[in-house]
């Protein structure tokens, strides 16, 4: 602008100004032309800007609007409340007035800023200082330097504007960043929630089963294809651990037919549950076998020795007295005296007889089971009122029966005949033993008082019963009311024995 | 009058020696020998035929008294034999009788009888007395002997079924289980060779069992 101004001054050389038409104390004769600044020659102390020039050895002088200036100055667009644009002089006072200062001289403003110096040291530049009211600003600065003329020009804004929206943009950042980290928490949480509930819950179901419960039945909500598949995954762990504990649980009852198809070839708990279980049962059933040998073994050497003393008394003191009877015969002379010992003898013979056969009849060994109980029935009948009726249908011929099963059935049945006369009062027994091509069955019936099975006080009868029958493998089927009691006892004919 | 040839088989010494000594004292009667077992008797006999009677007992060691009854049969038809035993069933007294035994008596027989069973015997008579013979009677009718197609009690169950008696029915009445009646018809139906019961009842009509 002044340039310009310059260049029209410059040729339009012809306008004629008089010096002193100006208020102007010269110091000094200005014998160069160019451009001044003439402020601190006038009196108001406006900025006074002289546009020299020498024409015939005398000046022209043309002072450049100050309006002018000021337009320039205070144009503010973009400068906000704050912003400001001035000149400053070489001797750091204001030329052009203070947009905050509107009251004071601009030349009685000092400026010795930053901005100022830097400017004046031909340094252009920006940067933030302190202005002249010591208030932190945003600065350009620049030298001005035409001709003779030294000014620096400054454009200031508060520092403090400039950076409000950066503040209220830092502000807002900051709440935003606040905001977003509060949403990603709240969605961490949530998202872990999620996910680690249903963990958790295995976590816990796991523990549960640690702890070795397998009956928990929980269902859960399954939020992911991988978190189903693991619950799959675990409710058929469960599902095979129950079947193994289900398995073990019966096995621990002894309940040894149990099934159980391991889950794979693998399933080291199933296989060695199965293996436990087959142990067990071979366990169980060598240790039947072993029970049954023993009681076997107690019942023939009980039958044995009763067999040797019913012999004993039968073949060896029997004939001992029937040889005493013939020596009394032989020897002794008096009639009556013979008679009287003879009875004596006959006496003790049939009491040996008696003894015998109540030990073990030999018609048993001699002659079968069927014949042997004909003869106890006989001898019974003999000793009671109660009506016995006793059919024998054994094979007469190529029977198949087993002298165990023989000697079994016929202590079975004096046990019962004992009872039904002892204890229940019969009026009627019947007794029928029958033999098949692969059975021989016994059926015993009295109409006697009969007994409570569950209460069995008849000492150990029954059980001795019970007892025989399971050795000869067979079957006791007992029905007990007054009136009518049965025993149905039914032994397998075993082939390739006897 | 020829001597009773007579032969004592049992293992009791003190018997043999108090009977031998009984015997001894009546004319009639000559104890050739005393045996211990059946084995010692037959031995004895196979070289001495002239025996009238063997007293013989049933139960001794080595050969019994009932293979000796067998054996003595295939020796020599003359030798009777009569059995002398502590045994007082029926049971025994039959099955000696049906072996050959011309007369049975107890151990502790009197010595009259045993003299009149020799004496009996001796002449080819049998000798059971009247409490033996009963005894033997009653066992043989408990245990009959019989050849018939059908025994008695499949007989009985026949006659029930043919009642229209059901399986259960006939058990109570016949005193025998349930399985018992079955089996026996299942035997019934078997030995007249029918499939039914229906066949069963007109076979048993044609063969006038029912």
């Amino acid at each position: 602008m002044i340039q310009s101004e310059w260049q029209e001054f410059v040729n339009n050389s012809n306008t004629k100004l008089p010096e002193d038409s100006l208020h102007i104390n010269l110091p000094k004769k200005i014998t160069q032309p160019g451009i001044y600044d003439f402020t601190s020659f006038l009196e108001h102390k406006e900025l006074a800007i002289a546009l020299v020039s020498i024409k015939d050895s005398a000046s022209v002088i043309k002072m450049v609007d100050y309006e002018k200036v000021m337009d320039v100055l205070l144009e503010r667009t973009g400068m906000g409340n704050t912003g400001e644009s001035y000149l400053v002089g070489e001797d750091f006072r204001m030329r052009t007035q203070s947009r905050f200062l509107e009251d004071v001289s601009p030349t009685d403003i000092m400026v010795r800023t930053e901005g100022v110096r830097n400017a004046l040291n031909s340094k252009s530049g920006k940067g933030i200082y302190k202005d002249y009211r010591n208030i932190d600003v945003y600065g350009v600065y620049s030298l001005i330097e035409l001709s003779n003329l030294k000014l620096t020009i400054l454009s200031e804004i508060d520092k403090d504007e400039v950076e409000a929206p950066l503040k209220s943009l830092k502000r807002r950042l900051l709440i935003l960043l606040l905001l977003i980290m509060l949403i990603a928490i709240f969605l961490s949480l949530f998202l872990t929630k999620i996910i680690a509930d249903p963990i958790i819950k295995m976590k816990k179901s796991l523990k549960v089963m640690a702890q070795g419960n397998y009956d928990g039945t929980d269902t859960y909500s399954k939020n992911s294809d991988e978190i189903k598949e693991m619950y799959e995954a675990l409710n058929l762990l469960k599902k095979s651990l129950q079947g193994a504990v289900d398995f073990s649980k019966k096995i621990g009852e002894m309940n040894l037919n149990t099934n159980y198809s391991p889950k794979s070839k693998n399933d080291a708990l199933g296989n060695s549950l199965i293996k436990m279980r087959d142990k067990l049962i071979e366990f169980r059933n060598s240790e039947t076998t072993q029970s049954m040998r023993t009681k076997r073994q107690l019942l023939d050497g009980l039958e044995n020795e009763r067999r040797r003393l019913s012999r004993e008394l039968h073949d060896g003191i029997g004939p001992l007295l029937t040889s005493l009877r013939i020596y009394i015969e032989n020897k002794v002379e008096d009639k009556a005296l013979q008679q009287e010992m003879k009875k004596l003898a006959d006496e003790t013979i049939s009491e040996v007889r008696l003894m015998s056969n109540a030990l073990m009849p030999s018609t048993i060994d001699d002659f079968g089971v069927g014949v042997a109980l004909s003869n106890f029935f006989d001898q019974m009948r003999k000793s009671t009122e109660t009506s016995i009726a006793f059919e024998d249908l054994l094979k007469p011929e190529q029977s198949r029966i087993t002298k165990d099963q023989e000697i079994n059935l016929f202590r079975i049945c004096q046990e019962l005949t004992n009872n039904s006369l002892k204890h229940a009062m019969a009026k009627n027994i019947r007794v029928t033993l029958s033999e098949f091509d692969d059975f021989i069955s016994l059926f015993y019936f009295d109409d006697g008082i009969g007994f409570d099975l569950n209460n069995v006080n008849l000492g150990s009868g029954i059980i001795n019963i019970k007892e025989r029958v399971e050795l000869c493998n067979g079957t006791i089927e007992i029905n007990s009311k007054p009136g009518n009691t049965t025993f149905i006892i039914e032994l397998p004919i075993e082939n390739g024995k006897n | 009058m020829e001597k009773i040839r007579l032969i004592i088989a049992d293992d009791h010494e003190l018997f043999r020696n108090g009977l031998e000594e009984l015997l001894k004292r009546h004319n009639d009667i000559e104890v050739v020998n005393c045996v211990s077992d059946g084995v010692e008797l037959i031995e004895f006999i196979n070289g001495h035929q002239d025996i009238d009677i063997v007293l013989l007992d049933i139960t001794m060691p080595n050969m019994d008294g009932f293979e000796a009854l067998r054996q003595l049969k295939h020796v020599s038809s003359q030798i009777k034999p009569i059995v002398i035993s502590m045994h007082d069933e029926g049971n025994y007294i039959a099955k000696c009788a049906k072996m050959g035994a011309y007369g049975y008596l107890l151990k502790n027989t009197d010595q009259e009888e045993l003299l009149k069973a020799v004496r009996t015997v001796r002449k080819g008579k049998k000798y059971f007395n009247q409490n033996i013979s009963e005894k033997m009677i009653n066992f043989m009718s408990e245990h009959p002997v019989s050849n018939a197609m059908l025994s008695k009690k499949e007989h009985e169950v026949l006659e029930l079924i043919s009642k229209g008696l059901t399986t259960k029915e006939i058990a109570v009445k016949l005193y025998v289980s349930s399985r018992t009646i079955e089996s026996h018809r299942a035997n019934i139906l078997k030995k007249l060779n029918v499939k039914n019961t229906a066949e069963l009842i007109k076979k048993a009509v044609t063969l006038k069992f029912i």
